[in-house]
């Protein structure tokens, strides 16, 4: 059924995406084991300094605290509120549902600089500017649709009568809802925390219109050094991310399986 | 029997049971029956109170287009006006900028599309799992990784004492300067967007079932037949929404610009944030900022419009 030809002209096109997918990531981490001053091709030898160095750097250390706080705020911020909108977008008969999905896809849809510089006036307005919550918050809405996708592919995926059954046993709808509904759902509500978590933690456009020299996320740190000379140190800061998004990927793998994102809806 | 009756066994009835109950109830004080037709609202305000937010902030910037900046001052004026926008309609830069933005975005879509389909199908249609998950970790890792590292990886890699022209200077190659180009733009777009668009398509290949395509190959197809007649228009759904997220992300990016652009190969969000925090004009930014959220409602606004939502639909089967 696979003539060869098709075989060649597949594989050829995916490990073409494969090495552009893995390249950076690959001489990235290369590049931060360099005990030169200089990033070079072949690196010119091993050593761990640059790691010493990126952990004494005090504006590093603190650019990392507000990322991890900036994940954890939009993290507690959208699962309870991506969780109930998934259900309630799959579960129950709402009127203008057309009109709700649009709107609900907004955050996806409105191109992030205007979305980041009207939040940036509104939370400006607001006096709340220059803190690092606001930026959980705006992460959490602009991540919005990630979570309710995962959440609502979840719900799909369970039988109305299970609920009806359980109230027929005489739960309420609280019972019905935890016991029930809730589990059900967990794998997207899981996939979606984890999303989340590593978007808020990764993202960039938003946090650089949204914080200031005292705020400054993680991303914003490695954009601002970049733009004035490229040494190994960044690498180093760098292997960090790469280290977070290989724990995700295994977390994800283990909690949900990755498969979960081939089914078919 | 050894149950004794009355209050005794009111104590063996379990706490959580107890905890269960009272929630219940309170949750009836707090959400009468008669309320419970609009439960599914309840459930999505929040969600719909967090998009205000945004579109709270759209509103203000709409507000801010309507004034220019009074160079005397340098405050907004008073006075209502549409000159911002008249502005960026004569502005050749302008025009400049958004034909390069719309002219990537459309070169970042043909070749994610290209590149993610077979991946897609591959990762569909594979029959061993360890190369299944090995293809889906490789596609997770960047898109965990985030814009900025990503870019500072292709900024080693292409820079002009890089990996690139150290392996080209071994074969005797001068060294070319490959970053800052708009072909590198694209590229960095490409390489961005292409996780995004296969797991947008991955859902809508696994609902093509294998034997329509084996179907038409034992009906004689061969498999570029097979492909363009079978396989293509079964994924159309999957497809658009891919195409669409990607067309969108890319006409409205901001990092692959900044970065592997340089400042020479600006899209529309640097020229807004150029107005916004170098210029200071931000009634001029606010404009352009509109002009691009237009642009690319259009863009969703005519694809949804001609295909329906595709695989962006949140919600399911209902």
């Amino acid at each position: 059924m696979t003539s060869p030809s098709q075989k060649l002209v597949i594989w050829a096109l995916v490990w073409f995406a494969i090495l552009i997918l893995t390249l950076p990531i690959v001489i990235v981490v290369a590049a931060s084991v360099t005990s030169g001053n200089m990033i070079a091709f072949p690196p010119e030898g091993f050593s761990l300094k640059w790691y010493r160095k990126i952990l004494e750097a005090r504006e590093l250390r603190q650019a990392f605290w507000r990322s991890l706080q900036v994940s954890a705020i939009c993290v507690l911020v959208s699962v309870p509120v991506g969780t109930l909108a998934g259900i309630a977008l799959t579960r129950y008969r709402l009127r203008f549902a057309a009109a709700l999905q649009v709107y609900l896809l907004l955050p996806f849809t409105v191109p992030l600089i205007a979305s980041g510089i009207g939040m940036m006036l509104v939370f400006g307005e607001w006096r709340i500017l220059g803190q690092v919550w606001p930026v959980g918050i705006a992460c959490a809405a602009i991540n919005l649709p990630f979570i309710i996708w995962s959440v609502s592919s979840s719900a799909a995926a369970l039988d109305r009568d299970l609920e009806l059954a359980a109230q027929n046993c005489g739960a309420g709808p609280v019972a019905t809802f935890l016991h029930v509904t809730l589990p059900a759902v967990m794998p997207g509500v899981i996939t979606g925390g984890l999303l989340m978590f590593v978007l808020a933690m990764t993202e960039f456009l938003v946090s650089l219109l949204l914080t200031d020299a005292r705020t400054v996320t993680l991303p914003v740190q490695v954009y601002n050094n970049i733009r004035s000379i490229i040494t190994p140190d960044l690498a180093a800061v760098s292997t960090v991310f790469i280290i977070i998004a290989f724990a995700a990927v295994w977390l994800l793998d283990r909690l949900v399986g990755l498969d979960i994102f081939l089914k078919s809806k | 029997m050894t149950d004794m009756p009355g209050p005794v066994s009111r104590l063996r009835y379990p706490l959580g049971w107890r905890v269960m109950d009272a929630l219940e109830r309170g949750a009836g004080i707090l959400w009468p029956r008669a309320l419970h037709r609009l439960t599914g609202w309840l459930l999505i305000a929040p969600a719909l109170l967090l998009v205000a937010v945004l579109c709270l902030g759209l509103w203000r910037i709409a507000q801010g287009s309507l004034h220019v900046l009074d160079r005397a001052t340098f405050l907004p004026a008073e006075a209502y006006t549409l000159e911002n926008y008249r502005t960026v309609l004569d502005s050749a830069t302008y025009l400049k900028i958004v034909w390069r933005s719309l002219s990537g975005a459309f070169l970042t879509v043909v070749f994610t599309l290209l590149l993610a389909f077979p991946y897609a199908y591959m990762l569909v249609r594979t029959p061993s799992p360890f190369v299944r998950k090995a293809l889906l970790a490789v596609l997770f890792l960047p898109f965990f990784i985030g814009q900025v590292v990503r870019a500072y990886g292709w900024l080693i890699i292409l820079g002009n004492s890089g990996v690139v022209n150290d392996a080209l200077g071994l074969v005797g190659v001068t060294p070319m300067r490959l970053l800052f180009s708009f072909p590198t733009v694209v590229f960095g777009l490409v390489q961005y967007m292409l996780p995004f668009a296969v797991l947008l398509l991955a859902p809508a290949l696994t609902a093509i079932p294998r034997e329509t395509e084996i179907a038409a190959g034992s009906l004689g197809a061969n498999w570029l037949q097979v492909l363009w007649h079978v396989t293509l228009p079964m994924a159309r759904p999957g497809l658009v929404g891919a195409g669409l997220v990607v067309a969108t992300l890319a006409l409205t990016d901001f990092a692959m610009p900044a970065m592997l652009g340089g400042g020479s190969q600006d899209f529309i969000a640097n020229a807004v944030y150029d107005q916004f925090f170098r210029t200071a004009d931000q009634g001029l930014g606010s404009a352009l900022a509109l002009v691009l959220v237009a642009l690319g409602s259009v863009l969703v606004g005519a694809v949804f419009a001609a295909f329906g939502a595709g695989t962006l639909a949140m919600g399911g089967k209902r």
